[in-house]
């Protein structure tokens, strides 16, 4: 039991990582209805400039200004590469994005140089008992860290102006600029949130490990997340991160115990696509996503 | 018409794309063909001399290695220079420059920009990776290049076109396991490692030991990735097995020994010579590294005090120091002794330089390695089986520290490698 629960702890940590991954591609989803693949980049380029700008600012000062330099990278992707093409098909931007994560990731990979770099987070891989139960100081604070975020974009879209502004261009662009909303002003905000928090997860991730050039892969669980909560869904995205976070650290634990051996020794790692597509078959739209209505 | 000029142009661009091709005899009355020039090197030091041009493919960007990697590539540059200036090898001097690759850690990367400069080169100043190299292994041996591996695999044992040095990893893991049984009494050890030629033939060796020493042996393969080592740690955390050896890369090193230790694990670990990455002093993990983890290493680190280490350090001046400069320098003796070799027997053709690699009885790595060391006339029988282990320490200048000199141990001394381990996993 104790084992179970404590698998349950690292899943919550780790999912929460996959959480904020995945409500920066939902929130640029439900703006723009496209998905940015350019979130890898923003993640790999927030966890690189903490690593240089922990000496002088301290952990917490660096992850902040590390979030809104990542805010402020990703807001000029959006204007330079992304603004140009709108009302091109969403499949054309979404491989423009992809070409701006390559590009990204090539510039910061040379900041990042040959070796690995840290970021000096307060926790390391160090533990706490909580009721009996050896708990990763890390994953209680990316935990912490996620529930306020999550908290605060969910109170920034239900009371703050650009928050409505946000939620009525998702559901219906042309009608919220006829509301005199700037449907403009709505995309950056969305990719510069976004970047945030993508910025976040990647210091989060390197938190206790190392910031290497192959990190950005991890982003990429976050595809699956967002399928399997609901495209344009944000408590999707964050339910979805957390489920998967959770399954894959139980399959990680009990893989050698339950899982037949044909399947390998990783199990864990197809975790995420595997639980995508049995929700799919149950919830084509994913678990909390929109129906789509079409006349016929 | 126009279909035959078509042809002819492509026939043409094909030609001159090759630099040499035509077997000839320069004035000296050595025989050259392809990727040697009667025209002076880019950066000829002596203009009057032909070039020699030799390729590197390493993993120079975002691969897994490129810690290593980089390190070793311009520790070559520095050794070739070195070379040139002491006034190069049989009237030539050898470019290392012109043709350096990244291969990414992909074996297809690495086949396709093998393809690329193939048809320039006389031979490979370095192929990083076992894996990838496997990958153009094939076509070398069609084309008769000859290549300085940065790998260990015991499959180069058997290939006459591969000028390795130093222990394989087989043989490595068994030294491993006979160090660890003289020092921790272990009883059970388990494996954790890439699959493919890299981590399996470590394993495959540690597997052979652990019979030979009556340890219960078990393995897992994982992937690259610091977020894919949650079944490696979870598998260590299961088991707890006395000792583990590791053979994959750096961040994952740092991964699965510091978050079993959070996890309560005391066992020791071990790992495989290309693990290892001083940068991991600083990271997390470090503590645990400290207290858990042991490098076993196939030659002595950038401090030794031999007449190689001190050239090399001399050829490096001001470099951060890492022991990816001590073996790209260590693997390239063996290619200027083979190079001096078909220079002396006037054929500095592809198939006389693999000629002379048959023929080398011994490598002068100038205190390097020891003298019984480059033996590629005895095939697999002439293999080094020497490993040194060092411990982490942030205060060497590479990380580390020796805790047991070069030395072979008594399951590899008496294990006769008949094919690649890794077969045998």
């Amino acid at each position: 039991m104790v084992d179970l629960l404590e698998a349950v702890i690292r899943g919550l940590g780790r999912g929460s990582i996959y959480a904020l991954l995945a409500l920066g591609f939902v929130i640029i989803f439900k703006a723009t209805r496209v998905i940015s693949f350019a979130q890898p980049a923003f993640m790999l380029a927030g966890a690189v400039l903490v690593t240089f700008l922990v000496g002088p600012l301290g952990f917490w000062g660096a992850l902040i200004a590390a979030t809104l330099l990542t805010a402020l990278l990703a807001l000029g992707v959006e204007r330079s590469a992304v603004r140009p093409m709108v009302g091109r098909p969403a499949f054309v931007v979404a491989i423009i994005t992809l070409g701006v994560d390559i590009a990204v990731r090539v510039v910061v990979n040379a900041f990042l140089g040959i070796n690995v770099r840290q970021v000096d987070d307060p926790w390391g891989l160090k533990t706490v008992e909580l009721a009996g139960l050896r708990v990763e100081q890390r994953h209680i604070a990316v935990l912490l860290t996620t529930t306020v975020l999550v908290a605060g974009l969910f109170a920034y879209f239900r009371f703050t102006r650009m928050g409505l502004a946000m939620r009525a261009a998702s559901y219906d662009q042309e009608a919220a600029l006829a509301q005199g909303v700037s449907v403009g002003s709505v995309f950056a905000v969305s990719w510069a949130m976004a970047g945030g928090l993508a910025a976040v997860a990647g210091t989060f991730v390197a938190a206790g490990e190392n910031v290497d050039g192959l990190m950005w892969r991890i982003a990429l669980v976050a595809l699956p997340v967002i399928i399997l909560g609901g495209l344009d869904s944000l408590p999707g995205a964050v339910v979805g991160g957390l489920l998967v976070g959770v399954l894959q650290e139980l399959a990680a634990n009990y893989q050698a115990e339950y899982a037949p051996v044909w399947l390998g020794e990783n199990v864990s790692i197809i975790t995420p696509y595997v639980v995508m597509l049995l929700v799919l078959l149950v919830k084509p739209y994913g678990l909390f996503g929109t129906r789509e209505v079409e006349r016929v | 018409m126009k279909r035959i000029a078509a042809l002819i142009l492509v026939a043409a661009v094909s030609l001159t794309a090759c630099r040499g091709g035509d077997t000839t005899t320069d004035a000296g009355g050595i025989k050259t063909d392809i990727g040697v020039t009667k025209e002076p090197c880019k950066d000829a030091i002596d203009k009057a001399k032909g070039c020699i041009y030799l390729g590197i493919i390493s993993d120079l960007t975002e691969g897994p290695f490129k810690a290593l990697a980089v390190p070793i590539t311009d520790a070559q540059k520095a050794f070739w220079k070195r070379v040139n200036t002491a006034g190069g090898i049989g009237g030539y001097e050898v470019d290392v420059t012109t043709y350096i690759r990244d291969n990414k850690y992909n074996p297809q990367v690495h086949k396709e920009v093998y393809d690329q400069i193939k048809g320039n080169i006389l031979a490979l100043a370095q192929t990083l990776g076992s894996p990838t190299t496997a990958a153009i292994l094939a076509d070398m041996k069609a084309s008769n290049i000859v290549a300085a591996p940065a790998a260990w695999t015991s499959a180069y044992a058997f290939e006459d076109v591969i000028i390795e040095s130093g222990a394989n990893y087989c043989i490595e893991s068994m030294n491993a396991m006979d160090y660890a049984a003289d020092k921790y009494k272990p009883k059970s050890v388990l494996s954790i490692h890439y699959a493919g030629d890299y981590g399996d033939d470590a394993a495959a060796g540690a597997k052979i030991a652990a019979e030979k020493l009556g340890m219960t042996f078990s393995h897992l393969k994982t992937d690259s990735g610091a977020d894919k080592q949650a079944g490696a740690i979870a598998e260590i955390i299961a088991k707890k097995p006395d000792l583990v050896l590791v053979t994959t890369g750096p961040t994952e090193l740092a991964t699965i020994v510091g978050q079993a230790a959070a996890r309560g694990f005391t066992g020791r670990f071990i790992g495989t010579s290309p693990t290892w990455n001083p940068a991991l002093n600083a990271s997390a993990a470090a503590p645990a590294l400290a207290a858990l983890y042991e490098q076993s290493a196939p030659w002595n680190n950038w401090a030794t005090n031999t007449p190689g280490h001190e050239a090399m350090r001399k050829a490096l001046p001001g470099v951060t120091p890492s022991d990816g400069y001590t073996s790209g320098w260590v693997w390239s003796y063996p290619l200027k002794a083979a190079l001096a070799k078909a220079a002396a027997n006037k054929d500095l053709t592809r198939a006389g330089l693999l000629a002379a690699v048959k023929s080398l009885e011994s490598v002068d790595y100038e205190g390097m390695l020891p003298a019984t060391a480059g033996n590629y006339k005895a095939g697999a029988a002439g293999q080094l089986k020497m490993t040194a282990f060092y411990k982490p320490d942030k205060t060497a200048p590479t990380g580390g520290v020796m805790v047991q000199d070069l030395k072979v141990g008594k399951t590899a001394e008496a294990y006769k490698l008949e094919g690649p381990c890794f077969a045998k996993l």
